[in-house]
C-alpha cells in the first residue's frame, strides 16, 4: 500500500505501484483537473507538484509519491479561493480550448513559489515544457508577468520599508 | 431574417418540439425557446449550439443573444446545448461546429431570439404592471418603468401564458453595448481552475475502460490476434475486435493500456502497405506532369492571355505541402452508457448531429432517445468533425454492456488520424511590365479532402440508410471527385484573394488511401502558402515592392486592399535590428481578410520568428479580445506547421508517433503577436481559421529576404 498527501489530506492506494500518478489521481481518486496529454512526459498537460516541484505524472509512478506532498490544481485555488496566478489567467483571457491550462499553471506556480519575481527569461525556461496547442503562449507569458511583476513591486516596497 | 431550422419562437410548454428536448427546465424556470431559460429567481441561461473548443464560441454566441435580450453575458450561465434539431447549424442542417461560420451564421437568427424574448417579457410586465408596453424599458436584465425596476424573472409566469412576439425589430449597431466591446471568457474561470468539463473528464457509475489497436497502415483489417496473454492481464474484461481493430476493456484505463501491448496481430497488407512519402510526392508531381486535370474554374481567356504575354516573363514554380495531423491537445475519447430504452454519450464532438447518427445508426434506438452531452472540446481543429471513435465505443460498449470510456492515446492520435492531405502545386502567372497579373494558372494534385470527410460522416449524416447503399454512395462520392467533378476545399484559395483578369484552376486527385479531412484553414492552408510566395516572386522579377504589386492586383477587392494597405504603412514603418528581415503575405479565407508581416532572423540554419504583426478585416468584432487572441493562436499554430509539421510513411504507416517526433511550438519559440482589427460594422465573417493561411508564406518571403533561398516545400528548411 502507497500513502501520500493529497492536497493536504492523507490518502492510500492499494492498486499496482507502477501505475503512473496522473492515472490514480484521475481514476481512483476522482479529480480530472489534471490532464492526460501524451504519456511520454513530453507536453505537461499533467503537471502537478511532488513537495512542491512541478513534475510530470504520467509518466511517474504513484510509488514515487510514496510519503510526499501531491498537490493538483485543485489544491492550488478554487473558483472562490483563487491563486494569483489563477486570477491572473483570468484577467488576460489566457485560455482558449483550456485543456492544458491546469498544467500551465501548476508549472507557473512552481516557478512563482521558486522565483517570486521571475524574469521572462525565467518563464520561457520553466514553461518550454508545458505545450499549449491553442497557441495561448503570449497571455500565459503575460500573465505570469503580472504575478512576477506585483511580487517584484511587493519586494521593492518592502526594501523600501526596510532601508 | 431567420436562417434554416433555427426555433425561435416555439417551445412554449406544451408545444410541439419534434423530438424530446434536452432542456432540463429548473427552479421553474421559463424556456421561451430552444437557446434560452429565465428563472423567477432572474437567473438566465443560454443553449449555446456551437461546440467550444476554444474559439470562444460560448461568450460570442452569448455576447450576441445578450446585446438585444439586454442581459450582460457575463452574468449568464452558458451550456452547451443538448442534441436536438433546433440547434442545428443553418448552413450545415446539421447540429456541428465547423467553416468558421458560427458566429456569421448565428448572428442574425440569436439576435431575434434575443429581441423577440425581450419584447415577450415587456409585454408580459405591461400586463402585470398595467403600464404601456411603449413606457416601460429594459437594463441589464431588469424591466424599467420609471424610477422603479423589475427583474426579468418577476415575470415569467405571466410571459410563460403570452405569444412570442416574432420579427422584434433588431438594433442598430450604433447602440450595441455588448458586441465589439471587449469582455471576459464566460469559460475562462472554469478553465482556470482545472473545474471545465471535457470530455475525458466524464465519469459514469460502473463504467470500464477501453483502448483500441488499430493497424499501422490505415484501413487494414485483422486477419488473426493471439489474446492470450491480454485477457488474463490485470483488471481486463474483455478483448473485442472492433471493425477499426482490436479493443481491450479493463476495470482502469492503465490496466487496458497496458494489457493492449500483450496482444499479436496479423494485419492484412493493403495498397497503401507498400506507400513512402517521397514516392507520394513523386505521385504528387508525376500527375500534374500528365497535365489531365479536371478544371474547377475559370475567368477570362488564361491561354489567349499567356499567349499574348512575353514568354520570357512568365513564371511558373511548384511547391509543395506535406500531411499533417491535429494532435489537439486532448486525445480523442467518448464515454458511452446504453440502457434497455436509450444511450447517453460525453464526448467532445464537433459533429453532434452525426455522432448521434452514428448512435442511432449501431444501436437502432430511436434517435430521440440517445442523448449527446458535448463537453468542451480539449482542441478541435476539424480532428474532432471526425467519428471513428464515436463507432469505435458503440461497438464496444454494445459488446460488453456495461458504460464504457474509450480512450486514445497520443500514438493513437497522430498515427490512426485523418490528415491534412498533402499536395503540389504548380502555379503559372504572367503580368505586365507594371505588375499587373494578366494570366493566372494554378493546379493541385493530391487527395480530396471532402470525400474522405464525407465518407466518414455519411453513416451518421444518413442513420437509417442501409449499409449497402451508404457503401455504394460514398464510392460515387470517390469516384465523382476523382474524374468529373473538383472538390472545392482541395483548390480554395489559389486564385480568390485577387483581382485577376484570366486565370483557370484545376486539380489532379491522387489519393493513396491515407485517411484526410479538414485541418484548420483546410485548403487555404497550402494554398496561401503557393499563392503568397508566388505573389512576391513576381514582384522580385518585376522590381517591385511585394506590397506595391499586391495592391495592384486587388482592384475589385476593395477590402482586402485596404488591409493590404494598413499592413504595408504598418510594414514600411518598422525598424528591425540588422540582422532581422520582414516578410509580407495576405491571404482571403472564410470571408475575412488577414495581411501578415513576420520578423524573421536566420542563424546557422535555424529560422526564428521574432514577431508577426497581423492586419484582419472580418466585419464587425463581437468579441475584439477573443479576435485577438484567434489571431495569436492561428499564428502559433501555423508556425508549428511552418517550421516543424510533416507527418510521413513508411510502408504505409505513419512515422510520427509523439510530441518528440511531431514537434509543437513551444513558448520559447513562439513569437510576438500584434494584432490591428479594422474598423467595421458589417455583419461579423469567420475567425478561428483565417489567421493561419498567410504565415508560412510570410516567413517563407521574410526567409529569402534573409538568405537569398526561396523555400518552396513545406516544413521551411534551408539547404
Amino acid at each position: 500500500m502507497i500513502t501520500f498527501s493529497l492536497n493536504g489530506e492523507p490518502v492510500r492506494f492499494n492498486g499496482d505501484p507502477s501505475t503512473p500518478l496522473l492515472w490514480v489521481i484521475r481514476d481512483d481518486f476522482k479529480l480530472k483537473g489534471s490532464k492526460f496529454g501524451c504519456g511520454a512526459g513530453l507536453c505537461g498537460a499533467c503537471t502537478m507538484h511532488l513537495d512542491g516541484t512541478a513534475i510530470k505524472t504520467c509518466v511517474l509512478p504513484v510509488a514515487a509519491a510514496a510519503d510526499k506532498a501531491v498537490t493538483t490544481i485543485e489544491g492550488l485555488g478554487n473558483p472562490e479561493d483563487l491563486h494569483p496566478l489563477q486570477t491572473a489567467w483570468i484577467e488576460h483571457n489566457v485560455p482558449q480550448c483550456g485543456y492544458c491550462q491546469s498544467g500551465q499553471i501548476m508549472a507557473a506556480a512552481a516557478l512563482i513559489a521558486d522565483k517570486p519575481s521571475a524574469s521572462s527569461e525565467d518563464v520561457d525556461n520553466a514553461m518550454s515544457g508545458n505545450i499549449c496547442r491553442c497557441g495561448c503562449y503570449p497571455r500565459i507569458k503575460a500573465a505570469i508577468m503580472s504575478v512576477a511583476a506585483s511580487a517584484l513591486s511587493y519586494d521593492a516596497a518592502a526594501t523600501e520599508a526596510n532601508s | 431574417m431567420v436562417g434554416g431550422g433555427i426555433v425561435v419562437a416555439v417551445a412554449l410548454p406544451g408545444c410541439a418540439f419534434k423530438g424530446p428536448h434536452p432542456i432540463e427546465v429548473t427552479d421553474a424556470g421559463f424556456v421561451p425557446n430552444a437557446f434560452l431559460q429565465i428563472t423567477p429567481d432572474n437567473h438566465v441561461t443560454f443553449y449555446c449550439p456551437s461546440d467550444e473548443m476554444g474559439q470562444g464560441i460560448r461568450t460570442g454566441l452569448a455576447t450576441i443573444v445578450g446585446e438585444e435580450l439586454d442581459v450582460n453575458p457575463a452574468t449568464m450561465l452558458v451550456k452547451a446545448a443538448g442534441s436536438h434539431e433546433d440547434y442545428n447549424n443553418p448552413e450545415f442542417r446539421v447540429q456541428g461546429t465547423g467553416g468558421s461560420n458560427a458566429v456569421r451564421v448565428f448572428y442574425e437568427p440569436l439576435r431575434q431570439v434575443g429581441a423577440d424574448t425581450r419584447a415577450l417579457l415587456l409585454n408580459a410586465a405591461s400586463l402585470d404592471l398595467g403600464i404601456p408596453a411603449d413606457q416601460l424599458l429594459t437594463a441589464d436584465g431588469f424591466i424599467v418603468a420609471g424610477d422603479r425596476r423589475y427583474p426579468y424573472g418577476d415575470f415569467v409566469e405571466t410571459a410563460s401564458s403570452l405569444e412570442m412576439p416574432i420579427a422584434t425589430e433588431l438594433k442598430a449597431p450604433s447602440r450595441f453595448k455588448y458586441i465589439g466591446a471587449d469582455a471576459p471568457r464566460v469559460d475562462a474561470l472554469a478553465k482556470a481552475t482545472g473545474t471545465a468539463n471535457f470530455g475525458i473528464d466524464a465519469d459514469v457509475p460502473g463504467m470500464v475502460y477501453a483502448v483500441v489497436v488499430r493497424p499501422p497502415v490505415a484501413g487494414s483489417k485483422a486477419l488473426s490476434f493471439d489474446d492470450s496473454t491480454a485477457r488474463v492481464a490485470p483488471g481486463v474484461l474483455a478483448v473485442v475486435p472492433v471493425s477499426s481493430g482490436v479493443a481491450v476493456v479493463a476495470e482502469r484505463y492503465w490496466q487496458a493500456n497496458q494489457a493492449a501491448k500483450k496482444l499479436t496481430i496479423d494485419w492484412e497488407e493493403t495498397p497503401l502497405s507498400t506507400v513512402t512519402s517521397e514516392q507520394v510526392r513523386q505521385d504528387l508531381s508525376a500527375a500534374l506532369e500528365a497535365d489531365n486535370d479536371t478544371e474547377s474554374t475559370r475567368a477570362g481567356d488564361p491561354e489567349k492571355a499567356f499567349a499574348d504575354a512575353d514568354a520570357g516573363t512568365i513564371l511558373e514554380t511548384d511547391y509543395y505541402a506535406p500531411f499533417l495531423a491535429h494532435a489537439p491537445m486532448e486525445p480523442l475519447n467518448a464515454t458511452l452508457r446504453i440502457t434497455e430504452d436509450g444511450a447517453d454519450l460525453w464526448t467532445g464532438v464537433q459533429f453532434v448531429g452525426a455522432a448521434q447518427g452514428v448512435l442511432e445508426r449501431l444501436t437502432g434506438l430511436p434517435r430521440g432517445n440517445i442523448k449527446i452531452h458535448n463537453q468542451f472540446l480539449g482542441g478541435g481543429f476539424g480532428r474532432r468533425a471526425t467519428l471513428s471513435h464515436i463507432v469505435e465505443v458503440a461497438e464496444i460498449a454494445l459488446s460488453v454492456d456495461k458504460p464504457v470510456q474509450l480512450l486514445w492515446s497520443r500514438e493513437d492520435d497522430l498515427r490512426h488520424g485523418f490528415y491534412r492531405p498533402a499536395a503540389m502545386m504548380k502555379i503559372k502567372a504572367a503580368a505586365d511590365s507594371e505588375g499587373h497579373i494578366t494570366a493566372w494558372q494554378a493546379r493541385r494534385s493530391g487527395a480530396n479532402i471532402s470525400a474522405q470527410t464525407f465518407k466518414n460522416a455519411l453513416p451518421g449524416v444518413l442513420p437509417n440508410l442501409p449499409t449497402g447503399l451508404l457503401n455504394g454512395l460514398a464510392g460515387a462520392m470517390d469516384y465523382v471527385f476523382k474524374n468529373w467533378a473538383v472538390d472545392g476545399s482541395s483548390v480554395e484559395g489559389l486564385h480568390e484573394t485577387y483581382s485577376l483578369p484570366s486565370y483557370q484552376v484545376s486539380h489532379a486527385s491522387v489519393d493513396h488511401g491515407l485517411p484526410t479531412t479538414f485541418w484548420r484553414s483546410v485548403g487555404h492552408s497550402y494554398t496561401s502558402f503557393a499563392v503568397e510566395s508566388m505573389m512576391d516572386e513576381l514582384a522580385e522579377a518585376k522590381q517591385l515592392d511585394p506590397v506595391a504589386l499586391r495592391l495592384k492586383n486587388l482592384n475589385d477587392k476593395p477590402r482586402m486592399q485596404n488591409v493590404v494597405a494598413e499592413a504595408g504603412q504598418l510594414m514600411a514603418a518598422m525598424t528591425v535590428p540588422e540582422n532581422h528581415h520582414l516578410g509580407f503575405a495576405a491571404h482571403s479565407s472564410f470571408g475575412t481578410d488577414v495581411a501578415q508581416i513576420a520578423e524573421v532572423s536566420v542563424t546557422e540554419g535555424q529560422i526564428r520568428v521574432h514577431k508577426v504583426t497581423c492586419v484582419v478585416d472580418c466585419g464587425l468584432a463581437v468579441n475584439p479580445d477573443i479576435v485577438t487572441a484567434q489571431l495569436e493562436g492561428a499564428v502559433m499554430f501555423a508556425l508549428t506547421a511552418a517550421l516543424y509539421g510533416s507527418i510521413d510513411l513508411e510502408g504505409g504507416a505513419v512515422v510520427q508517433s509523439n510530441f518528440h517526433n511531431y514537434p509543437i511550438l513551444r513558448m520559447n519559440e513562439s513569437p510576438a503577436v500584434d494584432v490591428v482589427i479594422i474598423e467595421s460594422e458589417t455583419p461579423p465573417t469567420g475567425i478561428g481559421e483565417p489567421g493561419v493561411p498567410p504565415l508560412a508564406p510570410a516567413v517563407a518571403n521574410a526567409v529569402y529576404r534573409a538568405t537569398g533561398q526561396r523555400l518552396r516545400d513545406l516544413p521551411l528548411q534551408l539547404a
